[in-house]
């Protein structure tokens, strides 16, 4: 039902270029770089800082546009997007999880992971209550609902961004180094929850990172180097 | 549903999250609560004063409304007493109150003429001796009471008594400066007054004796006084009906259909008061009123010390029985061993804040009943000398009825210090001649045989020819006999006592009116109105409001607001740049949770209204606590009342005492003020925050 010329493909990549510009001097990020994810995958994206690996992801997540090359979410081409589309495409279809948690530090857990959907504005009181705390049940800080952000851990703190990912229901999540800041074992285990929720929410999960241990738990890999990709496993 | 109220919910959770989460908002709020103090401190303070003034002007002698002829050089002015506009003439007010009377929105409209006369009276020798002179007169018509025979005594020791003070007056300047200061001649005259043989003879020819004392040593008292009178010529009845703050002190209102006069009860405290007495109401008002002590106040202890050396006035006006009353009872109270009433009275003048008020009461009580502490009552006449508009002195003999004072302005020498005289009595020392006048005053011309000459026939006509001046010495005995009968008819016609009709009040002169409105909430539309009018009817008349023609006076409030609106205006400014500085300071601070939210799908205008609500919400918080102490700091004064310092602020807060209320339009305004400034503050920053792109949101920690 979807026009794409892939059917089960939820981010349709093709043939994409992205430079930056520093002054006069043209650094290019991406080249010529086509991809496809089908919905559901739990995919990695790898490679070397400076690889590109962010690029494509900011380009996925709509935070970025392209410099030439077609973008397709969930069907939609981001070129022939309003930036306020765009932003409600993110609101909507995209769960995002950074690096460094970034999470609102005057809100508490329960509210940090409520914020997307104040914002969507579509559920009542009490259905955004039921999905916020089975979510933080999910992420196990049910416990946790009141405090603040600076009270937790680094691994408690992704958890609640992972929650707040996924409170949308989102059709995508979109991870820029999830483990980076954490320790391997807390980093384990946030992957292991990652994988979990595609499990058992469907959600297609594109991850960054440059840690074997988390790549290899991914199902596919993409390889990146310079701007190219050097292999999709 | 309940969508927005969510997301407004979030925005406020957030924005007062971050209310006390740094520094500098406290400091920002600190600007934001000091301005919002003083501007609602300030304004309420200045609307009360406005209010008070404008009752003071309106209800005294000011009106809603003044309308003055159009012809007139100035603009009129109603409380520069020194230096009057000058006003040309209005020359029948009738026409003026048939004209304005049309007009819907007018209560009454008030004839006025306002002018400056002096007033000269005798000093305390005179009166002694006219009293003398008229009980030697009643004697010599036959008048051989004891009563009168004791009173004779009596005056004959207090003149003896006058001339002792003299005499040591003089005393004291002559070694003071230890030379000829004073006139030989003056002191060879007070020596003869003095003399036994002068007394002894006194009885043999009391008429020549006193003749000699009233021209040689009454004049030897340097305390006669010339005391100008500025007042109100008007209509006297209409005017107290008017004007709702004036009221009578002392004695009683004109009454209706006389000439007469009311002083006001500033100028009488002034200036008819005894100054000793005066300058101890002035120094019991300072301890009571403003809490000022003899001890630390200067000017206090000026007055007290001119009481001290000022005795004399005292001891002039008392006769050597109540000289030496006074003495004993000052011994007791004094306890002192003195019995000279002058060294007895400096004594006791000289007062501290310790025994101030036993005194003060002590004065009223027994020295006050005394003496005569006012030197005019109510009842007595009054000479009462202007220049006319043309040039030529006017004098008149007026009764005083009584004093009167304008409620709430009894200090203010501002609107205070304007007595209150009949219509008629003022067109009389305004030198204006009405149309029958000039034709009375032809007539007798003509029986003087007084005929204008032109200046260039002036010679001809006196040294022309023979015949005329022939003439005119045939008739001289008759022409004198012709100018004293002239004389007393003008005199007749402007005797004070003659009684004066409405007509006579209407129709003639007046310089200006006062108008009062039944709703001056009009005033502007009923200001047209009268220029209407006054053009339809050929009227002539120029308006002011009240503001206009109080002058510098009613411009002061107006400056006073301006300088307070131009602190808080640069206090907000200063809070306007120092926000915006701290708005974007924080908002750098912030791009990466700016660019998650962002990221995370909220709009532009979600973190557009995150900024200028954080801001308002701080300017409102801190604004809030700015205006409840304000109100709390006004509604403290409200009871414990500003005290009038001078009389300047007398006038202004019409009365001892301000007791601001809360203005609620201030509140309102304030917070107003407040929500403006915060959001144009914080409004470039917020844009900047728009543009921050979720991007940022990407960034790793560095």
């Amino acid at each position: 039902m979807q026009k794409h010329h892939n059917s089960s493909s939820i981010v349709s990549i093709n043939n994409i270029t992205k430079d930056y510009h520093l002054g006069n001097v043209v650094v290019p990020a991406l080249h010529h770089v086509s991809l496809e994810v089908e919905s559901g995958n739990f995919i990695s994206i790898a490679g070397p800082s400076g690889s590109g690996k962010t690029t494509l992801l900011n380009l996925i997540g709509c935070v970025d546009v392209a410099t030439s090359g077609k973008v397709m979410i969930d069907g939609h081409d981001t070129k022939n997007l309003s930036e306020r589309k765009l932003t409600d495409l993110r609101l909507h279809t995209i769960g995002f999880i950074f690096q460094s948690f970034n999470l609102i530090p005057v809100l508490n857990v329960f509210q940090n992971v409520e914020f997307p959907l104040l914002l969507q504005k579509t559920l009542g009181k009490k259905e955004r209550e039921t999905r916020v705390l089975d979510l933080l049940h999910k992420v196990g800080l049910n416990k946790h609902a009141l405090h603040r952000p600076t009270e937790l851990s680094g691994g408690q703190r992704q958890r609640v961004a992972i929650a707040r990912a996924l409170v949308t229901r989102p059709k995508i999540v979109l991870a820029d180094e999830p483990t980076a800041n954490l320790d391997s074992k807390t980093g384990e285990n946030i992957i292991e929850l990652m994988k979990e929720m595609n499990r058992v929410e469907r959600t297609t999960f594109i991850f960054s990172t440059h840690d074997a241990k988390v790549m290899s738990q991914a199902r596919s890999i993409v390889r990146l180097a310079d701007g190219k990709i050097q292999e999709t496993t | 549903m309940n969508f927005n109220t969510n997301e407004l919910r979030v925005l406020f959770q957030i924005a007062f999250r971050n209310l006390f989460s740094s520094f500098l908002n406290v400091i920002i709020g600190g600007i934001i609560l000091v301005g919002t103090f003083f501007f609602v401190v300030g304004s309420s303070l200045l609307n009360n004063m406005d209010t008070a003034m404008s009752r003071s002007i309106i209800g005294s002698i000011g009106g809603h409304l003044q309308v003055y002829s159009d012809q007139s050089k100035d603009p009129i002015t109603l409380f520069d007493n020194w230096q009057r506009p000058d006003l040309a003439v209005i020359p029948d007010f009738s026409k003026v109150k048939d004209g304005l009377a049309k007009i819907d929105n007018i209560k009454s409209v008030v004839p006025m003429g306002i002018n400056t006369a002096f007033v000269a009276y005798g000093n305390t020798a005179d009166l002694v001796l006219e009293r003398l002179r008229k009980s030697i007169d009643a004697k010599i018509h036959g008048d051989h009471s004891t009563a009168n025979l004791e009173k004779i005594d009596s005056l004959k020791s207090h003149v003896q008594q006058i001339l002792k003070v003299i005499h040591d007056g003089m005393a004291n300047i002559g070694t003071i400066t230890n030379s000829g200061t004073v006139d030989p001649q003056s002191l060879r005259d007070l020596e003869k007054a003095e003399s036994k043989d002068f007394w002894a003879s006194f009885d043999r020819d009391p008429l020549n004796h006193l003749e000699f004392l009233e021209n040689k040593i009454a004049s030897l008292i340097p305390d006669a006084d010339m005391v100008f009178l500025s007042y109100v010529g008007t209509d006297l009845g209409l005017f107290q009906r008017s004007f709702d703050r004036m009221e009578v002190v002392d004695g009683q209102t004109v009454p209706n259909g006389m000439r007469g006069l009311l002083i006001s009860k500033y100028i009488y405290e002034h200036q008819f008061k005894v100054k000793t007495a005066f300058r101890l109401d002035q120094i019991h008002e300072a301890l009571g009123v403003t809490g000022k002590t003899i001890a630390k106040d200067p000017d206090l202890q000026q007055l007290v010390k001119q009481n001290r050396t000022q005795t004399r006035d005292i001891v002039f006006q008392l006769d050597p029985i109540s000289n030496a009353k006074l003495a004993t009872k000052l011994k007791a109270n004094l306890n002192s061993n003195e019995n000279d009433l002058s060294k007895l009275l400096a004594d006791f003048f000289t007062t501290t804040d310790a025994n101030f008020n036993e005194r003060y009461d002590f004065f009223y009580k027994e020295i006050a009943p005394a003496i005569e502490l006012y030197r005019i009552r109510p009842g007595d006449f009054l000479t009462i000398k202007a220049f006319t508009k043309n040039g030529f002195v006017q004098a008149l003999n007026l009764k005083v009825y009584g004093t009167f004072q304008f409620k709430g302005l009894e200090k203010s020498g501002l609107a205070g210090s304007t007595s209150l005289m009949d219509l008629v009595s003022f067109r009389d020392l305004y030198g204006y001649l009405s149309p029958d006048k000039l034709a009375e005053m032809n007539e007798i011309k003509k029986q003087a045989h007084v005929k204008t000459v032109d200046r260039d026939k002036v010679e001809s006509e006196l040294f022309g020819g023979d015949s005329i001046v022939g003439k005119a010495n045939e008739k001289r005995i008759n022409d004198d006999a012709d100018l004293a009968e002239a004389k007393s008819k003008t005199r007749d016609s402007q005797n004070a006592s003659s009684t004066i009709t409405q007509n006579d009040i209407d129709h003639g002169i007046v310089l200006n009116a006062a108008v009062l409105l039944k709703n001056p909430a009009l005033i502007q539309q009923t200001m047209k109105d009268i220029l209407a009018t006054s053009k339809q009817e050929q009227l002539g008349l120029k308006v002011s409001t009240w503001q206009q023609a109080a002058g510098n006076i009613g411009q002061f409030i107006y400056v006073a607001k301006a300088a307070l609106y131009t602190a808080v205006f640069i206090i907000f400014v200063v809070a306007l740049v120092i926000i915006n500085n701290a708005v974007m300071m924080a908002t750098l601070q912030r791009v990466r949770e700016i660019g998650t939210m962002r990221a995370i799908g909220a709009q532009r205008s979600f973190v557009l209204q995150m900024v200028l609500t954080e801001s308002v919400l701080l300017g409102i918080v801190f604004g809030s606590i700015g205006t409840i102490l304000g109100a709390l700091c006004v509604h403290w004064l409200g009871i414990k009342g500003i005290p009038a310092g001078n009389e300047f602020l007398y006038f202004f807060f019409s009365g001892p005492r301000l007791y601001p209320t809360l203005s609620v339009l201030s509140l309102f305004f304030s917070m107003f003020i407040i929500v403006l400034v915060t959001t144009i503050s914080a409004l470039y920053p917020a844009i900047i925050a728009t543009r921050v792109s979720p991007v940022e949101a990407m960034q790793a920690d560095e």
